[in-house]
């Protein structure tokens, strides 16, 4: 029996040795890079060089998907819906850099870009919504690796947001600045995710109140038991009214009651 | 030679090793996959209870997400980095909605994937141990050592028959893994996935994770280079059960040995980005699938090519040690 | 020297630094059977693994059929067939299968090769079963088949009927007196058993705590010189021999008594005790008994 198969798993074995070693050197080279030099990566779009508005008010919006508006109606998102409650006539011009999916890492590097300096220098309000791309990054099986991926996964978003202040704050001393907190969608379901985003929403606190008119907006308790209505259809991201309660607890905070 | 190794491999085929690997990995993966099929059924229930909306219309969601993202690549303010990545998930994202598959629904190559990637520092390591573990040591604890080395061969040449024989067994023994995780699960989700694109290629720059150089595949080609990945793990970890079963002269020894470096080396691990010394371990470095997938947490000095080169000096060395050791060794059972 | 099979030469060997063998030689001839007798723990089975190859002596040459073990390993090993300490075979597999594989290790074992071991050890009909269900006796017997596959010249067997039960070592001893008598193949037996060196051995090497104390034939070994007298007054016959030929004497627990003469002065002996008037029951040479001799060389109690 066995010295029929045998030369069937000699040969079966062999072959597949060959295959493997391929494929080991193939990931190496993949991962290397190797494969794909810089050329085939497609040429960034040409930038279209907009001037700042010299309106009386400049809002600027920095961030991710949420400071995007993603979920929003068309063309609306926290930045207009702010400007629509502190001001009816529309005299506030309100400009959106933000890039749905940016973490931390990609803000910091957008507000280096020379071509977005004029834009900060011109805000007399910087709405900042960064660090959920971050945080959704930690991918891990149990809890003591997901603790010390978290930490790891801080501190990094703590340099960059860091950087990004330090940045802005070098072109524009004068402007109000606003770090929008994180809510958490899926509230209900993991004790372990929840705590880990207060204490991220914490720590943004802390690093807010560090700065010169620098205010941390909260939003964790506002949407937590309002998910069904506040999130929009995909779960994840605010819905229009989502983005109005985002809008006023701005107000509030950087405004009072009057 | 060759017919040294085909004494090793009878050896380890009557043994019955190959029927028990089979059987643990038939039960593990219909569980897995079962599982897996529960949790995504459940998942779109929830979701569709959830939103009210009655059915899960998961379509028109990544349409919009497509939508969004080709607004994004046409917004002059992203930074140069992202549009490499954003292109890629475009690709992705076209391709589930051009064949109508749901992105998350489970496949079988899929599922065959995430199984080894799940279980390429633990579950696997640990069914190559059973296949190796008594190799020499079984010889020892039976006496039969003794029939075998008192032939007119020398030492060295059955210790290398022993070797290849593994070697070929191993190789076997991934391609089981492969054809059983993609057959068993085949059976729960009824969809193959060969050809979804997948992306791949992520590497480090500065410490960070760099999405420049990702390229797509289909995942039949991805899996190849899971399972090439795989296979070297298990090659290695071969190679040091060899040496363990030639140290300690007893199986259970060999096994408890292994497992015990195995499960407190995962232990290990939290300490990795304090303790330099840690990342040498060859435990910390069996994880060689995350430098593909690029869902990993970047340690300081670690990368494939780092991994691959510490893994295989931990199995030369080990095979040196192997070698040595066996060709001096008085046997006294 | 051609026909020495087997030359060692001022072996030794320590192990943690504890001299286990302390430089032994001895030879074997084409056709001898040498029994290697000795307590449990003198040093036996240390020295015939150091023949097989299954350790290093720390000092002295081994060679077998004029091929050194350390330096022509292969060549050496070719001449050797071995049983050490019991049958070690592959339980999961048959009788045949096992030595199918051992002789596939050898150069030209051919099929009709084992067949002729199977035969010549009789196992003809259980050979194909799975050795996990076979008895120590059979288990034995294939143990030998295997040591004989390759047609060695020296056989070397290390406590080979440890085990068996008396039918068992009967066969087992028959089948390999036969071997050296028929084939002509050298045999090294050791054994604690002294009946079992005494009925298959030619030539017996006592060895204890790791020296070799007695080697030589067996009845060499075995002859005292001693005569034994069974007298009715064998105090008077006593007296005699001290009076009438000057001889030193003394009496066993059987009141038998026992002198060690020249044979010529035997008859002369015997016609005096006579003249004197005593009973001449029997007259017998005394043998030792390999035992005896095995108890005074070892000058040890706890032979089995």
């Amino acid at each position: 029996m066995i010295k029929k198969i045998w030369p069937l798993i000699l040969l079966l074995s062999s072959a597949l040795i060959l295959v493997f070693v391929t494929g080991l050197i193939t990931a190496i080279a993949i991962t290397n890079g190797g494969e794909k030099s810089q050329e085939e990566i497609p040429a960034p779009p040409e930038n279209i060089q907009t001037e700042p508005s010299s309106a009386a008010k400049n809002i600027l919006v920095l961030g991710d998907s949420i400071g995007y508006g993603v979920g929003d109606e068309p063309d609306m998102g926290i930045g207009k819906r702010y400007a629509a409650l502190i001001d009816s006539e529309e005299t506030i011009e309100v400009t959106n850099l933000s890039v749905s999916g940016a973490t931390s890492a990609d803000l910091a590097a957008l507000v280096e870009a020379p071509e977005n300096e004029a834009f900060i220098a011109a805000a007399d309000l910087i709405i900042i919504s960064i660090g959920g791309n971050d945080l959704t990054g930690i991918q891990s099986e149990d809890v003591l690796s997901l603790d010390m991926a978290f930490q790891e996964t801080f501190n990094t978003y703590q340099k960059n947001l860091d950087a990004t202040l330090n940045r802005i704050r070098n072109l524009n001393p004068e402007a109000q600045i606003a770090l929008i907190g994180l809510n958490n969608p899926y509230s209900e379901l993991d004790v372990q995710n929840s705590q880990n985003l207060l204490e991220w929403n914490y720590k943004t606190g802390l690093i807010a109140a560090a700065g010169l008119k620098t205010a941390y907006i909260p939003t964790y308790d506002q949407f937590k038991d309002h998910l069904e209505t506040y999130l929009a259809a995909d779960q994840f991201h605010p819905s229009s009214i989502g983005y109005q309660v985002i809008a006023e607890e701005l107000d509030r905070v950087l405004n009072g009651i009057d | 030679m060759l017919i040294l190794i085909r004494n090793e491999v009878t050896k380890l085929l009557l043994k019955k090793k190959l029927i028990l690997i089979i059987g643990l990995l038939i039960i593990f993966i219909t569980l897995l996959s079962y599982g897996q099929q529960y949790t995504y059924e459940k998942n779109i229930d929830r979701f569709e209870n959830f939103s009210g909306a009655g059915t899960y219309d998961w379509k028109s969601l990544a349409t919009q997400r497509l939508n969004d993202l080709e607004n994004r690549l046409d917004s002059p303010y992203i930074p140069d980095s992202g549009i490499a990545s954003t292109e890629i998930e475009i690709r992705q994202l076209r391709y589930f909605i051009e064949n109508d598959i749901n992105p998350i629904t489970p496949s079988a190559v899929k599922f065959s994937v995430d199984f080894v990637e799940q279980g390429i520092s633990l579950l696997i390591p640990l069914i190559i141990v059973i296949l190796a573990a008594d190799l020499v040591s079984g010889e020892f604890s039976t006496g039969t050592i003794k029939v075998l080395l008192t032939r007119a061969v020398p030492r060295w040449k059955i210790l290398l028959s022993k070797l290849i024989a593994l070697i070929l067994m191993t190789t076997l023994v991934v391609l089981i893994i492969g054809i059983l995780s993609v057959l068993i699960s085949y059976l729960f989700f009824r969809q193959w996935g060969f050809n979804e694109p997948v992306a791949t290629g992520f590497s480090l720059i500065d410490g960070q994770l760099n999405a420049d150089s990702v390229i797509l595949v289909t995942r039949f080609q991805y899996s190849l280079l899971i399972y090439s990945l795989t296979w070297y793990v298990s090659i290695v970890i071969a190679a040091i059960t060899l040496l363990i079963s030639i140290l300690v002269e007893n199986t259970a020894t060999a096994i408890g040995v292994l497992m015990a470096a195995l499960i407190g080396g995962q232990f290990l691990q939290f300490f990795l980005s304090d303790w330099a010394i840690v990342k040498f371990f060859f435990v910390t470095n069996l994880d060689l699938t995350r430098y593909l997938t690029g869902s990993y947490q970047p340690i300081g000095g670690m990368s494939l090519n780092f991994s691959i080169i510490t893994l295989g000096l931990w199995g030369l060395l080990s095979l040196m040690i192997g070698f040595m050791v066996f060709n001096r060794k008085d046997v006294l059972v | 020297m051609d026909t020495l099979v087997l030359n060692v030469s001022h072996i030794s060997k320590s192990i943690k630094k504890k001299e286990i063998i302390k430089d032994i030689s001895f030879q074997l001839r084409k056709g001898e059977v040498l029994g290697f007798l000795g307590p449990n723990g003198a040093g036996k089975s240390t020295t015939l693994r150091m023949l097989v190859g299954l350790s290093r002596p720390s000092a002295g040459t081994i060679s077998i059929c004029g091929h050194s073990i350390r330096d022509d390993y292969v060549k050496a090993m070719a001449h050797v067939g071995c049983i050490i300490e019991g049958p070690d075979l592959y339980d999961y597999m048959s009788g045949y299968k096992n030595l199918e594989l051992l002789g596939s290790m050898s150069k030209h074992v051919t099929q009709a090769a084992i067949d002729q071991a199977v035969t010549l050890v009789g196992m003809e009909n259980r050979i194909h079963d799975k050795v996990r269900i076979y008895s120590m006796g059979m288990k034995q017997r294939i143990g030998l088949a295997q040591a004989l596959i390759h047609k060695p010249d020296l056989l070397i067997l290390d406590e080979p009927t440890n085990g068996l039960d008396p039918q068992g070592i009967h066969e087992f001893r028959e089948i390999v007196k036969s071997l050296a008598k028929d084939t002509g193949i050298s045999v090294l037996i050791s054994s604690h058993l002294i009946s079992e060196v005494q009925l298959m051995c030619d030539r017996v090497c006592i060895i204890n705590n790791g020296m070799i104390v007695q080697d030589g034939t067996v009845t060499d070994m075995l002859s005292t010189g001693e005569i034994v007298w069974v007298l009715n007054d064998p105090i008077k016959g006593q007296k005699i021999l001290s009076e009438n030929f000057n001889l030193a004497s003394l009496l066993n627990e059987h009141n038998e008594l026992i002198a060690a003469i020249d044979l010529k002065v035997l008859p002369q002996i015997n016609a005096t005790f006579i003249t004197a008037g005593l009973e001449l029951h029997t007259v017998y040479a005394k043998n030792k008994t390999l035992e005896d001799l095995f108890l005074s060389v070892t000058n040890q109690r706890t032979i089995q």
